[in-house]
């Protein structure tokens, strides 16, 4: 690996002057589980790494307010799950936290880390962009939020300007009757990236939107415009038309994990499969 | 040690530095010690962990924090060491392997995995147990589900998940069917003796190749390409020799010329690439430096000027007419097939296929996939190379064969070159042949130090794997199942160079028909060069490639006959004595008991829940055909045992059923023997650790040694007590004498004094080479297999459920059950890998596109059957120790065609490509409802 330097910021306003300051010459370290992959295998050299650990404002913290819950840049996956899973909240995103690499992995692997990482197949960002999650984002101009499908441009690409630095991912929490699913189909059960992997969100007036992984190069969201899929009753026909028609926007593409038109089916399956959990735990009037 | 520190400067002499990158200092907790130390900002906590404090328990394979071989816990949580910067364990508590045991006194955990038989290699099980105890000290009572989820960051190659899952139950205060059995002096044999050097294993303090610290040693980096194939243009390795702490830069212009080229076969790999690059990772340079991090960093900046040419990396694109030529003429001199990238034509057969009148002709191609062995050890070479003489540190299958390959290669004699083979963490047939240790002690006699070299995963994936296959077969049988026919034509893609692959191609295919009576058989086979990493020897040594396409044609004839897979088998499965291979030594089991013995375990006859496919197949291997095992045995004035053999203990046990064989004929403790293993300048020589043979061969070996100091006890009795010969004997361990009897073990510690020494047996077992012989002999035994699935098919998704996965082998005798279980779920979780997930895949341009542990899929604790279960038939009629049979290699025989036929059960598509990933068999399910 190519020798770099170590910085360890005590607090935000000391992170975003030298991150301004260094600009492309620096990488930020969360959780590390992809950077430092990155780092070694030479997809990515950097002449300084400035761990955000040390920040103050990022430790592990989530707070739930004003119906959204904040997310801090510094939590992982695994302090998210015990966290949701004591609550009995947001079952889709334990669903998608709870499958991010091994215990080890999500022991260091942080929610806001794996929106920033971009990968198109990240688990827990077809969730948040069904959801309709924002960051947080703080720079020498200020704070500023936006949306999850805004953040990410596109593979490994996000929206981030110099000196700026992701705090918190922002959840708002479905309100009313709802219910939300993940799902993801991967080559074995064990470990696994997602070949594909999508999330289903039914709103309290019925409206149903798809969150889609690993399909396109950055997360895509589709409304059911049909308004089948918000009909638990509607008959099969007229589901896979519904979904048919939202299949067709995904861009799949074939590589080694899998071709283009087995992820646009099993798009379809994991649409109908989503979707049917997702009426169930709206049903069952579970917050969602 | 090596001597000297020779030249610490050497060519280049830009030496002294040690360290990359600038140092920050750190406080931390280890194992309840602080510890303040400067580390670099890149260096990874397991680099800090192992190279500057010298705790080598987690180990490092995979690099990318996907097979958990470096777990520790970090403030009380496992995490991956290889994916934290040293530096982010300022102010944190680490705990690693050698932390969790209070000296000798093991975990709960650690005993349990003992206890258990969770421990084959070892090379997992720091890691492992890390994680086991992570979850133990959380949650106590975990269930079976808590327990997959928490060792699936962990793999194991060797297949231990079934053992561990036993080992967290017995850690919870379950009990447990399974488990180790205290031994009983002198019938230790047939019991689940515990493993020799399991507790070292289990502490971490088992010292592999990577944990070696030979004074003076520099560190060796490869440079290879990202490309097939190229022609090499000029190297340009300014830059690299720039760096602060490189010692030298090779190419193949600083070698002796012409660079000099070897193999166990064909003289054919060159030390280092000459010209060309022939496949991905074929390294054209090398640097060597003070720490292995200036080496891989340099490394990335020798420059290397290189045209890409085409390469042929399948069947197809290497058999086309005009594809370039994987090995010019010249390196084939004399052989008739120069102008082709066919290395041989195989032809073997007997009766008259085109004339057999069969009812039901069955043609089909089937495709079996390059894959890799994927030893969680990564491989490593370690050499001192004098002028005059050499030591090889390597964790090598055949140390003997190693010695003789490099002293033929540097021009010494043998008693020169010493090679030390520490226990191998996973062979698999990987390790069996010399790879790198050529150019390593190239490297170390230029620059007059010790020279290490540590494969990253990738460069091992590029280094090893199992030949691809594509099998036409035509086979024809009567209306009731009679096999009447074969007719096999099989193509094995093999690498650039031969390695042993010739032989894996012969000897796979010899027994192409499988353990049937075939009354008529014909079998071309094929061995071809392609542009891919050098094929070599693998679990199943050529079988399972064909047994794929056989089974899958007894499979198919059953489906279209109307006749149950069992009762197919049944009728045509040669039983005890019955001739398979024309003029071959007939079928050595009663096989048929096996495949009943797996129908009965699967519950063939039961009720088929609904939805589910049930499928069963059968395959045997040729144990060994040839060589020869010494082994010597010292019996010591107080009873202590030594027992010397080559043998290399990579997991499969040797060392205790070696151990268990001489506490037995001694009437010993099972705790007073010793091995002594791996070292070609203290142990006598054997041929290698490979077809399965030790048990059979080395354990033989070992039982004459015995036998040897037997009648050296009886002069012994008659020296010391003044009894003829005629009224003392041995049975057993025991020296029978008019009066009493005694063990040896008791005897020799009363008597022995009286000589002022010691007894030393010795013993061999030889199987001579018969020229004629398409394998260079009969195969000692063959292993039989019979596996058998019930599986369910998600006809949306191709996912499969494997519910029950039965393997019952022909074993002769038991030595040690447990050791034969855990062989046996071993070679069928591996068998389940390439059945389900396994492949390497090639780009156009002749690379591998799934280099490393993220997108080649291996099987995980959460990717194992429901149920798992080993069944043995045991007869004692093999030619080992107590009728022994060799048994590490059954169970992968015949996973593929059984898992194969459970699918085509289930959903009616019959799968001719492997792996049967999901998407194959979604695509199936399509073409089925379209067609």
């Amino acid at each position: 690996m190519k020798p770099f330097d170590f910085i360890m910021p005590g607090s935000l306003s000391e992170a975003y002057t030298v991150w301004e300051e260094l600009g492309p010459a620096a990488r930020l370290l969360a959780g590390g589980t992809d950077l430092t992959v990155a780092l070694r295998h030479g997809h990515l050299a950097t002449d300084v790494v400035i761990d955000l650990k040390g920040i103050a404002e990022l430790k592990p913290d989530i707070e739930d307010d004003a119906g959204w819950l904040r997310v801090s840049a510094g939590t992982t996956m695994t302090t998210l799950c015990r966290y949701l899973s004591e609550r009995a909240l947001l079952p889709a995103l334990q669903e998608a936290a709870r499958v991010v690499g091994s215990i080890q992995i999500r022991n260091r692997a942080t929610l806001a880390g794996n929106v920033c990482n971009a990968s198109p197949a990240a688990d827990t960002v077809p969730v948040l962009a069904a959801l309709g999650a924002e960051v947080e984002i703080c720079g020498p101009e200020g704070t500023r939020r936006t949306l999850i499908t805004a953040f990410i441009e596109g593979n490994r690409q996000i929206d981030l300007q110099r000196g700026e630095i992701v705090t918190a991912v922002l959840i708002p929490k479905p309100q009313g009757r709802h219910g939300c699913a993940f799902d993801r189909i991967t080559r074995r059960r064990g470990v696994d990236l997602a070949t594909a992997n999508l999330c289903c969100n039914i709103d309290d007036k019925g409206a149903v939107l798809f969150g889609l992984g690993a399909v396109s190069p950055r997360p895509l969201v589709l409304t059911d415009e049909s308004g089948v899929m918000g009909d638990p009753k509607a008959n099969h026909e007229d589901r896979a038309k519904a979904i048919q028609v939202m299949a067709a926007k995904a861009r799949p593409i074939s590589d080694v994990r899998a071709s283009a038109d087995y992820r646009s089916a099993m798009l379809c399956i994991m649409a109908d499969r989503a979707c049917k959990t997702a009426h169930a735990r709206r049903a069952g009037g579970m917050d969602a | 040690m090596p001597d000297t520190l020779k030249s610490l400067g050497g060519p280049g002499a830009n030496s002294g530095a040690t360290t990359l990158g600038s140092l920050k200092t750190m406080d931390l907790m280890v194992n309840g010690q602080p510890v303040t130390r400067e580390v670099a900002a890149h260096i990874s906590l397991l680099d800090f962990l192992r190279d500057d404090l010298k705790l080598k328990g987690a180990k490092e394979c995979c690099a990318v924090g996907e097979c958990g071989a470096c777990t520790v816990l970090v403030d009380g949580e496992p995490v991956n060491a290889c994916l934290l910067l040293a530096v982010e364990g300022q102010g944190k508590s680490i705990e690693t392997i050698e932390g969790v045991s209070k000296g000798a006194q093991l975990s709960t955990v650690q005993h349990s995995f003992l206890k258990c038989g969770g421990v084959q290699c070892g090379f997992c099980i720091p890691g492992m147990v890390m994680s086991a105890e992570a979850l133990h000290r959380a949650m106590p009572e975990a269930g079976e589900v808590q327990v997959r989820e928490a060792l699936s960051g962990n793999l194991c190659r060797c297949g231990g998940y079934n053992r561990m899952f036993d080992a967290m139950r017995d850690a919870a205060g379950q009990k447990v069917q399974c488990h180790t059995t205290a031994p009983i002096t002198g019938a230790t044999v047939g019991a689940d003796i515990s493993r020799l050097g399991g507790v070292e294993r289990v502490n971490g303090s088992q010292e592999f190749l990577a944990d070696l610290d030979i004074a003076g040693m520099a560190h060796l980096k490869l440079v290879t390409l990202d490309v097939g194939r190229a022609q090499i243009k000029r190297i340009d390795t300014s830059k690299a020799h720039a760096v602060p702490g490189v010692i030298d830069v090779v190419t193949a212009a600083d070698l002796p010329q012409p660079v000099a080229r070897f193999g166990p076969a064909y003289q054919d790999r060159p030390i280092i690439a000459v010209g060309e690059t022939r496949y991905h990772g074929e390294p054209v340079a090398a640097v060597v430096a003070e720490s292995k991090d200036i080496a891989a960093y340099a490394a990335g900046l020798v420059e290397v000027e290189h045209v890409a040419l085409p390469a042929v990396t399948s069947i197809d694109a290497a058999l086309a007419q005009g594809a370039p030529l994987v090995q010019p003429v010249e390196l084939r001199p004399d052989d008739p097939l120069a102008g082709s990238n066919v290395l041989k034509e195989l032809n073997f057969g007997w009766g008259d296929v085109d004339g057999a009148a069969a009812d039901l002709v069955v043609e089909k191609t089937y495709t079996f996939p390059m894959v890799t062995h994927f030893a969680i050890e990564p491989h490593g070479f370690i050499v001192d190379a004098q002028e005059d003489r050499m030591k090889i540190w390597s964790p090598v299958q055949h140390p003997f064969l190693l010695q003789k390959i490099m002293a033929g290669l540097f021009d010494l004699p043998l008693g020169a070159v010493q090679v030390i083979a520490p226990d191998p963490g996973g062979g698999f047939g990987g390790k069996q042949m010399p790879k790198f240790e050529p150019l390593v002690a190239v490297v170390s006699r230029r620059i007059g130090r010790p020279v290490r070299l540590v494969l990253t995963l990738e460069e091992t994936f590029q280094a090893v794997r199992r030949a691809g296959a594509r099998i036409h077969v035509r086979s024809g049988f009567s209306k009731d199942g009679d096999l009447l026919f074969h007719d096999i034509q099989s193509d094995y893609l093999i690498g650039a160079y031969v390695d042993i692959a010739e032989r894996v191609t012969t000897k796979g295919n010899y027994l192409a028909c499988g353990p049937y009576r075939v009354p008529n058989a014909r079998i071309r086979a094929r061995p071809v060069l392609s542009h891919t990493t050098p094929s070599c020897a693998y679990r199943g040594f050529g079988t399972p490639q064909v047994n794929w396409a056989v089974e899958g044609q007894i499979n198919e004839a059953a489906r279209q006959l109307g006749i149950d897979g069992l009762e197919i088998r049944l009728r045509n499965v040669a039983d005890k004595g019955q001739e398979i291979v024309r003029g071959e030594v007939p079928a050595d089991g009663h096989w048929l008991q096996a495949v009943q013995r797996a129908a009965d375990m699967l519950g063939w006859d039961t009720t088929k829940p609904a939805g589910r496919g049930r499928g069963i197949a059968v395959g045997i291997k040729a144990g060994a055909t040839t060589g020869l095992s010494n082994a010597m045995v010292r019996l010591l004035a107080d009873g202590s045992i030594l027992v010397f053999a080559g043998t290399s203990d990579m997991g499969q046990g040797a060392r205790t059923i070696f151990a268990q064989i001489a506490a037995d004929a001694l009437g010993a403790p099972y705790d007073r023997v010793s091995l002594i293993m791996g070292d070609t300048d203290v142990v006598p020589f054997d041929l290698q650790t490979s077809a399965s043979r030790s048990t059979v061969f080395m354990g033989t070996a070992i039982t004459r040694a015995c036998e040897d100091i037997h009648a050296q006890v009886i002069e012994l009795a008659c020296d010391t007590l003044g009894i003829p010969e005629t009224e003392i004997r041995i049975e057993g361990g025991v020296i029978v004498l008019p009066d009493r009897r005694e063990p040896i073990f008791d005897f020799v510690q009363k008597s022995l004094g009286s000589w002022n020494g010691e007894l030393i047996g010795n013993g061999r077992m030889r199987k001579p080479n018969v020229a004629e012989h398409p394998l260079g002999g009969s195969p000692a035994f063959f292993e039989f297999n019979c596996t058998a699935f019930e599986v369910e098919v998600d006809r949306d998704t191709g996912e499969v459920m494997i519910h029950k996965h039965v393997t019952v082998g022909d074993v002769g005798k038991a030595l040690n059950p447990l050791h034969v279980e855990m062989q046996d779920e071993g070679a069928a979780i591996m068998g389940l890998g390439h059945s389900l997930y396994e492949q390497i895949l090639m780009d156009d341009a002749g690379r591998i596109r799934n280099l490393g542990a993220i997108d080649y899929r291996i099987v995980t604790s959460k990717d194992m059957p429901v149920r798992l279960s080993t069944g043995m038939i045991e007869n004692e009629d093999g030619p080992g120790p107590k009728g022994s049979k060799g048994v590490s290699e059954g169970a992968i025989l015949c996973t593929a065609p059984a898992l194969g036929a459970a699918v085509a059960d289930a959903i009616g598509v019959v799968i001719t490509d492997l792996p049967m990933t999901p998407e194959r068999i979604w695509r199936a399910i399509q073409e089925q409802t379209l067609g």
